[in-house]
């Protein structure tokens, strides 16, 4: 199951084709509208870094059925015009941090985890999105004491991240090939 | 080619993030307001903070001649003028040694010898320069002492100093204290209004707080510690104090610290556990808390009463607190003093 | 590969080791009964809660944006601000927590601590 998937995103990391781009552009907006409606939501725990974290079930998905390069591209505008769209562009260097610690654990993830498995991405992807957050937190605001904060968003994280990352284990799983028929 | 058109797409990717954050920086209206400036300098075995409402090129002038100061006052260095003046027994000093020999020594004359810049032979021999720490013997002292005499310092012309064989000076009671009238002199002549200078425990101020406001300095408590005794409201003032709990070392049951008694080249029993003066000029009141520490209360206090240029605030072995007529209402008691309540020493009492 | 069961075993203890771990410190009582505001890591108000006696309200303010503190006596809260996320104002009024409020966008903190860092009683320089 896994050599195919191999030989496919190493296909793609050598074409930016008018395909490609498009296939990001259409990830990206749907990405955007998921960050956006869940902005809608109100925030339940007064902790700063808890939040859902649904914009994540599209990078991941990305980054198992298109490839590790769509999945780096698609959250990266994702974070900058999510924070622009929404006018926290001052919160946009905690939602990088936080985005691209996850980003390089679930891709570390990837090489041993199955399909069925992605949620466990979802999981420790969402863990270490908040301990990317809390780490730039603490230094720019140069207040050690917000690591106080982690273990909760440990297990805000695990509860979000389980969630999110079962969303995309089954929107995987649903649609089957058609995925790859995309590429 | 492909790679170039992805290269492109991380550029653009790149500049849509520098685009975002173009409004905030560029943006930005110039505030008109004094900045503040500060640093720390290792310098004189010790740490020294700088803080300089103004500009930075004064802040830097204030680095250059604190190094500058250090490398002609070290007694170890061995290009420094006291260097050689103690190894040579005769040396042509610049401008700023002859003048704080000279300050030294009237200072030393003024309390009777009991500041005396020829003391170090002694103070290295308890240890307290290297960290070796010993008591001496009684026969080690008394020759010792013999070369304790600042009058044996002789300031001729064209910034020759001679001093006899054997003979030591050591300006590290005054350095600090000089080095902080040279850093004022140094701001007032750069246009600074407000600065606020800690050599090492010797605070010392130019003008007030850049709001007009006074400025607040603590005194430490003599029991070591991160506590204050009290705090000091005053503006353009150097505020120095000495206490017997800066260097020390027990030795069979007893505590020897660092302040030597001229008259007996042994520490200090005097009474008191920390001495502040306050005053306009630094080198006076470097020179003086060690002294005036050193005479104990009933001539400490005479020594006031006789003098019209400093304030003090004296601090008990038996946890009573002193203070001058000038500084009654500007000091506060802090910590485990708060509940002390000062006597005031005045002019005309007796 | 690791199994789905070993996987959920492995959260299963993290998630109930964090779950104390963040209940030891929001119950832990830190001692202090004094609330310092930092702004960008610097304290720029200070005040013993237990020392108030009658509550008031001030205002924080920065280039980045301005947060309204309420002080009550033994809390501190933060009742106003026009960040994006309104977590500050979220996190309700503490009174002796190990958590501190703080506004992320605006880089503002609100610590208790024992020692006030900020105000008259925090000299400019210590003479020794």
């Amino acid at each position: 199951m896994m050599c195919p998937m191999r030989f496919q995103s190493e296909k793609m990391k050598n074409g930016l084709n008018a395909k490609r781009i498009t296939l990001d552009g259409i990830l990206t907006a749907l990405a955007l509208i998921i960050f956006i409606v869940e902005l809608q939501i109100p925030e339940i725990v007064p902790i700063p870094g808890v939040k859902l974290g649904l914009a994540n079930v599209i990078t991941l998905i990305v980054i198992f059925e298109i490839g590790p390069i769509d999945g780096l591209i698609v959250l990266i505008l994702r974070i900058i015009m999510g924070s622009m769209f929404s006018g926290r562009i001052m919160a946009m260097i905690y939602s990088m941090a936080g985005g691209l610690l996850c980003y390089v654990v679930t891709l570390l993830l990837k090489r041993i985890v199955t399909k069925s498995q992605i949620w466990v991405c979802g999981v420790l992807g969402a863990i270490s999105h908040n301990l990317g957050q809390i780490m730039v937190a603490v230094l720019i605001t140069q207040t050690p004491e917000l690591f106080s904060y982690l273990p909760v968003l440990v297990v805000s994280g695990m509860i979000t991240g389980a969630f999110t990352g079962w969303l995309a284990t089954f929107t995987v799983k649903k649609m089957g090939d058609r995925f790859g028929k995309l590429r | 080619m492909k790679k170039i058109r992805s290269t492109f797409l991380i550029v653009q990717a790149i500049l849509l993030v520098f685009c975002c954050f173009l409004p905030g920086g560029c943006g930005r209206s110039e505030k008109e307001k004094i900045e503040k400036y500060s640093s720390v300098v290792f310098a004189m075995d010790t740490v020294m903070e700088i803080t300089v409402y103004g500009d930075e090129v004064s802040l830097k002038k204030a680095e250059n001649l604190i190094k500058d100061l250090e490398e002609k006052f070290s007694v170890t260095l061995e290009e420094s003028d006291i260097y050689r003046l103690n190894s040579e027994g005769s040396a042509s000093v610049s401008e700023d040694s002859y003048e704080l020999l000279n300050k030294g020594k009237e200072i030393c004359e003024r309390t009777g010898g009991v500041l005396d810049l020829t003391v170090y032979p002694i103070v290295r021999a308890w240890g307290f320069t290297t960290g070796e720490y010993r008591v001496p013997g009684e026969d080690e002292i008394g020759e010792l002492l013999k070369k304790v005499d600042y009058r044996q310092i002789t300031l001729g012309d064209e910034g020759l100093v001679t001093i006899p064989e054997g003979v030591m000076a050591d300006l590290g009671s005054v350095a600090k204290g000089y080095t902080g009238d040279r850093l004022m002199e140094l701001f007032r002549d750069c246009g600074i209004t407000s600065a606020l200078i800690n050599l090492g425990g010797n605070v010392q101020a130019l003008g007030t707080k850049p709001d007009g406001s006074l400025w607040k300095v603590a005194i430490a408590d003599p029991g070591g510690g991160e506590g204050y005794a009290g705090v000091v409201a005053m503006e353009g003032k150097a505020v120095i104090t000495s206490g017997a709990y800066e260097r020390f070392f027990e030795e069979n049951g007893h505590t020897y610290h660092h302040i030597i008694d001229t008259s007996t080249g042994c520490p200090a029993e005097s009474g008191f556990v920390s001495v502040t003066v306050i005053g306009e000029e630094g080198v006076l009141c470097d020179g003086l808390s060690t002294s005036l520490f050193a005479m104990g209360p009933e001539k400490a206090f005479e020594f006031w009463r006789e003098s019209n240029d400093f304030e003090a605030v004296f601090i008990t072995s038996d946890d009573r607190i002193f203070v001058t007529e000038g500084t009654e209402g500007s000091f506060t008691p802090l910590g485990r003093y708060k509940n002390v309540k000062p006597e005031v020493l005045r002019h005309d009492q007796n | 590969m690791i199994k789905t069961k070993t996987w959920i075993i492995i959260f299963g203890s993290l998630l109930a080791l964090c779950a104390g771990l963040s209940l030891w410190i929001f119950l832990k009582p830190t001692g202090g009964n004094v609330a310092n505001v930092y702004l960008d890591g610097k304290c720029v108000h200070s005040v013993d809660l237990s020392a108030v006696t009658e509550s008031y309200e001030f205002t924080v303010s920065s280039d980045r944006g301005m947060n309204v503190i309420r002080v009550e006596k033994g809390y501190i809260s933060v009742v106003d601000a026009d960040c994006p996320d309104k977590v500050c104002i979220h996190s309700g009024r503490i009174s002796d927590s190990a958590a501190p409020i703080c506004c992320l966008p605006h880089r503002l903190v609100i610590k208790i601590e024992k020692e006030m860092k900020a105000g008259d009683d925090v000299p400019d320089a210590v003479s020794k």
